[in-house]
C-alpha cells in the first residue's frame, strides 16, 4: 500500500523540504542589527543575508544534514518516507503553535524531537528493535548535550569578548563624536560578522536538508538529485529571507535603532563562532535562536544591565517542552500511518 | 538682522551645528539677562533694545532647519540620532522660554521697590549667567569629553540650588511689602522672578539630561 503512494509522498516531501527552507529564510532575523545600524541599503542587506544563508546551506551543510539524515540512527534502522512525512508535519505544526504563542521555538529541537518520536514508534511497532539500540547513542547524546552547552558557550563568549573590547577600546572613548566614529567602524565590522553568522545559520539549518539526506539514504532520490535539491533549498532560503523575511527584519530593526553596532557585532560574532564550531567540528544541529538569546544575556550581564529572568523562565519551559511534545506529535502521527498500513 | 550663509551651514557637521546653535542661544540668553540688568538700572531704552533683540532674532531657525535636514539624511550613527535631536530641542527650548519671558517683561516698565531688592535680583541674574555659560560649555563638550560635560552639569545643579534659596528670600521680601504696593509692580516682579526660575529650571533639567547621556554612552573599565 505504501508503494502506491510512494512517488506522491516523495514529491510531497521534496516540496515540504523546499517550503521549510523558504520558512527558514523568512524567519531569519540575523541581519536585523545591520538594518538598524543603517550602514547599507535595506535591499542590499536582504541580498547579502540571503546569499550568505544560501551559501551556507549549499556548501557547508552536509555534515549536519548527514547526522540528522543518517548518522543519528542506530545500526539497521533506516528512515521510511512515512517516518519522514510524520517528522516534517510534526515539526511544522509545533513551530506554528510556537509562532502563535509568541515564543521563539527552535526548529532544530522540534525536528530532532520528531525524529526521536517516529524512530521509537518504528522500533516498537514495525522494526521490532530495542528502542535503546534504535539510535546512535553517542550521536544523540552529543546533539542533546550541544543544546545545553551551545547557549551557555554563547553567553560566556559574548561576556568575555565584550569585557576585552570594552577594556581595550570602548572605555577609551570620551566624547560622543569619538563614540559615533568608532561605532561607524563597528557598523562595518557588524556587516562582516552578520555575513559570517548568516553563513553558519545556513550551514547549521538541518531541518530541510536532513530530511533530503535521509531520502537520499533510503534510496528515494539519487545523489545528484540530493545536490540539486540542496541548491534549490538554498535558493528558496534566499527567497524566503528576501521576500518574506523583510517584514520580520524591518520590525525588529525598528526596535534596535538605539542599539550600538559594537554590541551587535559582539553578539553576532559570538553566535557565529558557536555555530561554526558546532557545524564544522561536531556536525551537530543546534538552535540559533537559543544561542542568540544567551548571547544577549551575556551582553546584558557584561554591561550590568537587567535580565528578564521571568521571561527567560517562560521561554525555558517552552524550550524544554519542544523535544517531548514534538516527539509525541510525530510518534502519534506515525502510529496513525502504521494503523493504515503505511510504514 | 543676522543671517547665516547657507553654504557655510551645509559644510558643518551635526556636532558643529549643535555647537553653533548653542553659542547663538547662549548669546541671546546673555542679552536677555543684560536686558533685565538694564531694567534694574531703570535704563528702559537699552532694556527694550535687548529684549527686542531676543524676540526678533530668528537666524537660529536657519541652523535648526539645516541641522534637521542633516540629521534625518545622515546614515551614520543612527543609534545617537534620537539623542542628538533631543539635545537640539532642549537648546531650542531655552530660546522659547527666553523669548516668552522677554515678551512678558516688555508689557510694563517696572520701578523697583528698593535697593535691596535690586541687589538680590542681580545676584540671581549672575547665577543665571553662570548657569547659561556653563551649560553652553557642557553642550559643546558632549562631542569631545562627556566626563567633563558631566562634571560641569554638577556645578549647574549646585548653582541652581543656590538660586532657589535667593528666590525664596526675594519672594518673601516681595510678599512683605506694604499692601499699597500690591499692584502691577508686584505682579510684574513676581512674574519676572518666576520666569527667571523657569529658565533656570529648564537649564538644570537639561544638564541632568546631559548627565544621562554621559551615563548612557560612556563605558568604564
Amino acid at each position: 500500500m505504501a508503494t502506491e503512494y510512494g512517488a506522491i509522498i516523495v514529491i510531497a516531501l521534496m516540496i515540504l523540504a523546499i517550503a521549510l527552507s523558504f520558512s527558514i529564510g523568512s524567519n531569519d532575523e540575523t541581519v536585523a542589527p545591520l538594518a538598524a545600524a543603517g550602514t547599507i541599503k535595506f535591499k542590499f542587506i536582504l541580498i547579502l543575508g540571503g546569499a550568505a544563508i544560501a551559501f551556507g546551506m549549499i556548501f557547508l551543510s552536509e555534515g549536519v544534514a548527514s547526522l540528522v539524515g543518517e548518522k543519528i540512527l542506530g545500526p539497521g534502522i533506516k528512515y521510511t518516507i512515512f517516518m519522514l512525512l510524520s517528522v516534517l508535519i510534526s515539526s511544522i505544526l509545533w513551530l506554528v503553535i510556537g509562532s502563535f504563542s509568541g515564543i521563539p521555538l527552535s526548529s532544530t529541537h522540534s525536528l530532532i524531537g520528531s525524529i526521536f518520536g517516529v524512530v521509537i514508534v518504528y522500533a516498537l511497532f514495525v522494526g521490532n528493535v530495542d528502542p535503546a539500540a534504535a539510535f546512535n547513542q553517542e550521536k544523540l547524546i552529543s546533539v542533546v548535550i550541544s543544546w545545553f552547552i551551545s547557549p551557555l558557550a554563547g553567553l560566556v563568549v559574548t561576556y568575555v569578548l565584550y569585557k576585552i573590547i570594552a577594556k581595550l577600546f570602548l572605555s577609551k572613548l570620551k566624547g560622543l563624536n569619538q563614540i559615533e566614529k568608532s561605532e561607524t567602524r563597528f557598523a562595518w565590522s557588524l556587516l562582516l560578522a552578520v555575513f559570517f553568522a548568516e553563513i553558519w545559520v545556513g550551514a547549521n539549518s538541518a531541518e530541510a536538508l536532513g530530511i533530503l539526506y535521509a531520502m537520499y539514504g533510503t534510496g528515494e532520490i539519487s545523489l545528484g538529485m540530493y545536490y540539486l535539491l540542496v541548491v534549490i533549498c538554498g535558493i528558496f532560503a534566499f527567497l524566503g529571507l528576501y521576500i518574506a523575511g523583510r517584514y520580520v527584519i524591518r520590525n525588529l530593526a525598528s526596535q534596535l535603532t538605539d542599539a550600538r553596532p559594537s554590541d551587535g557585532f559582539i553578539i553576532q560574532l559570538s553566535s557565529a563562532l558557536i555555530l561554526m564550531v558546532c557545524t564544522v567540528v561536531y556536525s551537530v544541529p543546534i538552535s540559533h535562536s537559543h544561542v542568540i538569546v544567551f548571547c544577549i544575556i551575556g551582553m546584558n550581564l557584561a554591561q550590568k544591565k537587567e535580565v528578564d529572568y521571568r521571561g527567560l523562565g517562560k521561554m525555558f519551559v517552552f524550550w524544554v517542552l519542544t523535544f517531548p511534545i514534538a516527539a509525541l506529535f510525530a510518534g502519534l502521527l506515525y502510529f496513525g500511518f502504521i494503523s493504515f498500513g503505511l510504514y | 538682522m543676522l543671517e547665516f550663509d547657507d553654504d557655510t551651514l551645509k559644510k558643518k557637521s551635526i556636532d558643529e551645528l549643535t555647537r553653533l546653535f548653542m553659542d547663538f542661544i547662549n548669546e541671546q540668553n546673555l542679552k536677555l539677562i543684560e536686558g533685565i540688568e538694564y531694567l534694574i538700572e531703570e535704563d528702559f531704552d537699552n532694556f527694550q533694545k535687548n529684549l527686542n533683540y531676543v524676540i526678533q532674532t530668528t537666524a537660529e531657525v536657519q541652523i535648526k532647519r539645516r541641522f534637521e535636514k542633516k540629521l534625518f539624511k545622515s546614515k551614520k550613527a543612527s543609534f545617537t540620532k534620537a539623542d542628538r535631536l533631543k539635545l537640539f530641542s532642549e537648546i531650542n527650548n531655552i530660546k522659547s522660554i527666553g523669548e516668552f519671558l522677554a515678551n512678558k517683561m516688555l508689557l510694563y516698565k517696572v520701578i523697583f521697590p528698593d535697593q535691596e531688592f535690586k541687589v538680590r535680583l542681580e545676584v540671581i541674574l549672575n547665577s543665571l549667567k553662570n548657569i547659561s555659560n556653563n551649560l553652553s560649555d557642557a553642550v559643546k563638550l558632549i562631542g569631545t569629553d562627556l566626563i567633563k560635560a558631566h562634571d560641569i552639569c554638577e556645578d549647574i545643579k549646585e548653582e541652581r540650588r543656590e538660586m532657589r534659596n535667593s528666590e525664596w528670600t526675594l519672594l518673601t521680601r516681595l510678599w512683605n511689602y506694604d499692601m499699597d504696593y500690591l499692584s502691577r509692580a508686584f505682579a510684574y516682579l513676581k512674574d519676572l522672578l518666576e520666569g527667571i526660575m523657569i529658565l533656570a529650571d529648564h537649564m538644570k533639567n537639561f544638564s541632568e539630561y546631559i548627565q544621562f547621556l554621559a551615563t548612557k554612552y560612556l563605558i568604564f573599565k
